[in-house]
């Protein structure tokens, strides 16, 4: 037996024993115990007029106090608490969506030169471009845009497969881009094949054979192969045909820079030329809002310091 | 006539060794699994092993396995012990132990070979659900009858708890998984329920499975345990009466609490909302009782660590039923909602309240179970420390993660953007992923030094008889 402290009395059992000793006191409920439960329910009864909260036949009851003011098509609308209609508010009139609004239209009128010499457009630009892009555009090129050699270009380097400037970028970004090289692998014989590998090489002072070099341009600058049609004569590339530039040291499809002797280079270099390019990147259009492709583009443009 | 004879031990033997070893398999794939969440490559590209695959594994062999065996194994034991009457039937005993341990590990054969349902802790097929509603059933009845035919004229709070556990269970087995079989030779069905409706039958069940078999039916275990281990009486009767019938009658109301801010109705979030800020103090009542109990005997918890575990263990109730109503508030909700604090959350619960409380139920049963003493005291609060340092590191890597995730996702910079994208919250959690599995290890090696202790214990006691049989028989041979 215990001793009520407030009483004096002891406390008696309820006078039954289970399994011997097993008994139970006839305490009475905490007070505190008890008004704390009285307070939950007054939080409820008030959380219950303030909100929608009882079923009623089809109907419920909608609360009172907390009606949602917002717009649709120009034409204000008045309605009870609700998540649906406080989204619709948060977007129309919260305090960071107008913000966002705001910087979103100056970025809307300005021109991309403008936007570029302005410091704060850029900074918006890096800010909001960082999670578009992290969201976006990541998962092929990279948190940071460095790519993956053989499946999605660097955006961080120089080299641009369809070119650097901002409009270009822009619709690479809104259009996507379908990246595509014929197989030469049965236009040539394993001769001429060697020639135009050794040639390929030799635009970026990597080959070693001068008499293949000299057949090898033959093929390239020729008919029979035709390369120039897309990487040109001096084999410099083609933006608007996607066609990579092969006199820098910069190689998207295979890591020819990453090998360490010549028959490497070749063997990979071979490889392209037998079996073509066919990759592609999809558009955004429609996804992406035009000024959130507008800030990607800026965004991309100075991933690669602005070239 | 000794207790062993008197009442039926085999039955409760039976599921405490299973609670023990589907207790350690669970925890392992839950270490396993909190693994790959902060290093994926351990995924090792096999579908097997994939987190999708084991995450169900863990937990069904934690909640059903590990703690369904010992929820069979305590109850069978209390209703026994309070009514002083024999369990109804021995083979229907029997059945549902081969039964439960039957849908245990076809169930988890399933969820690796990829076949689910995909409602959270209900991801049984169809012919396993059916499995486990005929051994319900079978529960049912040999509990009634029990109770029926005891030699008591009260039935004991603790059996009330049971019951209610036992009967809600069955109605949100069924409810829940109310399916239409794609074939009769096909483990795939479809839903009876769609969309909104689909999703809030699933909550109801989710949230009243802990409710019920996570929580009415350990505060039964509690309602034994605790004051048996204290040796003292249950501190308020009446207290336990009001909060019995509260949290019975609250608790259906709160599962739409876990779907705010989704397309269910705004008067069905609010409804929630207020029935779990309600529910608060009803289930404090339980962990008054318990802790109340202890009072005028607090020595015990120096010299006890059975009653350290007890203790502990409701420590961990109280203080995850007051998180959980702040959750379930949608302004708080829209914070934690999708994010680990919630996996937090569910393991203060499991590993502090429902885990810490089986640990101590088991250490009083299993030596009475064998007619001995435990064999290592000291063990006993390796278990515990053990233990504790596990659940403090799972819990607070969990608040770290599931805030930080949280504040992350709704973070705005000064123009107004988002300031963080997805992946970069993704980073972020790696760190606190990594403390959870050493707190997760910890959990497990206490489990593990449990495990070896009850066997030694069992070892011990089978050579006591040995020796009380031998001296027996020389005494009768003298004679």
């Amino acid at each position: 037996m215990s001793e009520n402290k407030k009483t004096g009395h002891a406390v008696q059992t309820t006078g039954h024993a289970w399994d011997g000793d097993i008994q139970e006191y006839n305490n009475p409920i905490p007070r505190w115990w008890l008004w704390s439960f009285y307070a939950t329910v007054v939080f409820s009864i008030i959380y219950w007029v303030l909100y929608p909260a009882w079923p009623i036949g089809h109907s419920y009851t909608t609360g009172v106090l907390n009606n949602i003011t917002y717009t649709v098509n120009g034409e204000e609308k008045t309605t009870h608490w609700n998540t649906r209609a406080r989204l619709v508010r948060d977007m129309q009139t919260g305090e960071d969506a107008v913000k966002q609004r705001r910087h979103m239209q100056e970025v809307a009128n300005a021109s991309f030169s403008a936007i570029l010499s302005d410091p704060k457009m850029i900074d918006f630009s890096s800010k909001i471009g960082k999670v578009l892009f992290t969201d976006n555009c990541a998962a092929c090129h990279g948190m940071g845009g460095q790519g993956v050699v053989g499946l999605f270009p660097s955006l961080v380097d120089d080299d641009w497969l369809w070119g650097g400037r901002t409009e270009n970028i822009r619709e690479t970004i809104a259009s996507g881009r379908i990246g595509f090289m014929p197989a030469f692998g049965k236009t040539f014989s394993d001769q001429q094949m060697d020639d135009v590998v050794e040639y390929v090489l030799s635009l970026s002072n990597q080959a070693e054979d001068q008499p293949r070099v000299q057949r090898g341009k033959q093929l390239f600058g020729g008919e029979q192969g035709g390369c120039y049609y897309c990487h040109n004569q001096e084999g410099t590339g083609i933006q608007s045909q996607g066609a990579a530039n092969l006199t820098d040291q910069i190689w998207t499809i295979v890591d020819v820079a990453g090998q360490k002797d010549i028959e490497g280079k070749r063997a990979l270099v071979r490889e392209v030329v037998s079996k073509g390019v066919n990759r592609s990147m999809p558009n955004w259009k429609g996804r992406l809002s035009d000024e959130e492709i507008k800030l990607l583009t800026v965004y991309v443009y100075n991933l690669s310091g602005g070239k | 006539m000794a207790a062993g004879e008197q009442y039926n031990y085999d039955i409760v033997r039976k599921f405490s060794i299973m609670a023990l070893v589907w207790g350690v398999l669970g925890m392992t794939a839950g270490v396993y699994i909190a693994a790959e969440l902060a290093f994926p490559f351990m995924n090792f590209d096999i579908p097997e092993l994939t987190f999708g695959r084991l995450r169900p594994v863990h937990t069904t062999l934690v909640i059903f396995g590990f703690g369904g065996s010992a929820l069979f194994a305590t109850s069978y034991y209390i209703v026994q012990r309070t009514c002083q009457t024999r369990l109804s039937s021995a083979s229907l005993a029997n059945f549902t132990f081969w039964g439960w341990q039957s849908v245990i590990v076809l169930g988890v054969i399933s969820y690796v070979l990829g076949y689910s349902q995909g409602r959270e802790y209900a991801e049984f097929s169809w012919p396993l659900d059916l499995l486990i509603t005929v051994v319900w059933v079978a529960y049912l009845v040999i509990y009634v009858q029990t109770i029926r035919h005891r030699s008591q004229p009260h039935i004991y709070v603790a059996n009330w708890f049971f019951m209610a556990f036992i009967l809600a269970t069955a109605i949100l087995h069924v409810f829940n998984n109310l399916a239409v079989p794609v074939g009769l030779f096909s483990l795939s069905s479809y839903s009876a329920f769609s969309g909104v409706q689909d999703a809030m039958t699933q909550w109801w069940y989710g949230h009243n499975a802990v409710g019920f078999f996570l929580t009415a039916a350990f505060l039964g275990m509690m309602y034994y345990f605790v004051p048996k281990q204290a040796g003292r009486p249950v501190y308020s009767y009446r207290l336990s009466i009001i909060h019995f019938w509260a949290l019975v009658f609250l608790y259906m109301w709160a599962g739409a609490h876990h779907l705010h801010w989704t397309a269910l109705p705004d008067w069905t979030s609010t409804l929630a909302a207020t029935f779990s800020i309600l529910l608060l103090l009803p289930s404090w009542g339980g962990m008054i009782n318990g802790i109340m109990t202890l009072s005028g005997a607090w020595d015990k918890l120096r010299s006890d660590p059975v009653m350290m575990f007890l203790i502990t263990a409701l420590s961990f109730y109280g203080m995850s039923t007051f998180e959980g109503p702040l959750m379930a508030l949608k302004s708080v909700n829209a914070l934690s909602h999708y994010t680990d604090w919630t996996i937090g959350h569910v393991h203060s619960g499991a590993l502090g309240w429902v885990a810490m409380v089986s640990f101590g139920s088991m250490y009083h049963l299993i030596p009475r179970l064998y007619d001995t003493e435990m064999y290592s005291k000291k063990l006993m609060y390796v278990h515990f420390w053990l233990a504790s340092i596990g659940i403090v590191l799972y819990i607070t890597a969990m608040w770290v993660a599931g805030i930080g995730q949280g504040l992350m996702l709704r973070g705005f910079d000064e123009y107004g953007n988002l300031a963080y994208s997805f992946i970069e919250t993704v980073i972020f959690l790696k760190q606190p992923y990594i403390w959870r599995t050493i707190g997760g290890a910890f959990f497990l090696a206490g489990m593990l030094v449990m495990v070896y202790n009850v066997f030694a214990t069992i070892r011990q006691a089978k050579k006591e008889t040995a020796i009380l049989d031998a001296k027996i028989a020389a005494k009768l041979a003298n004679a």
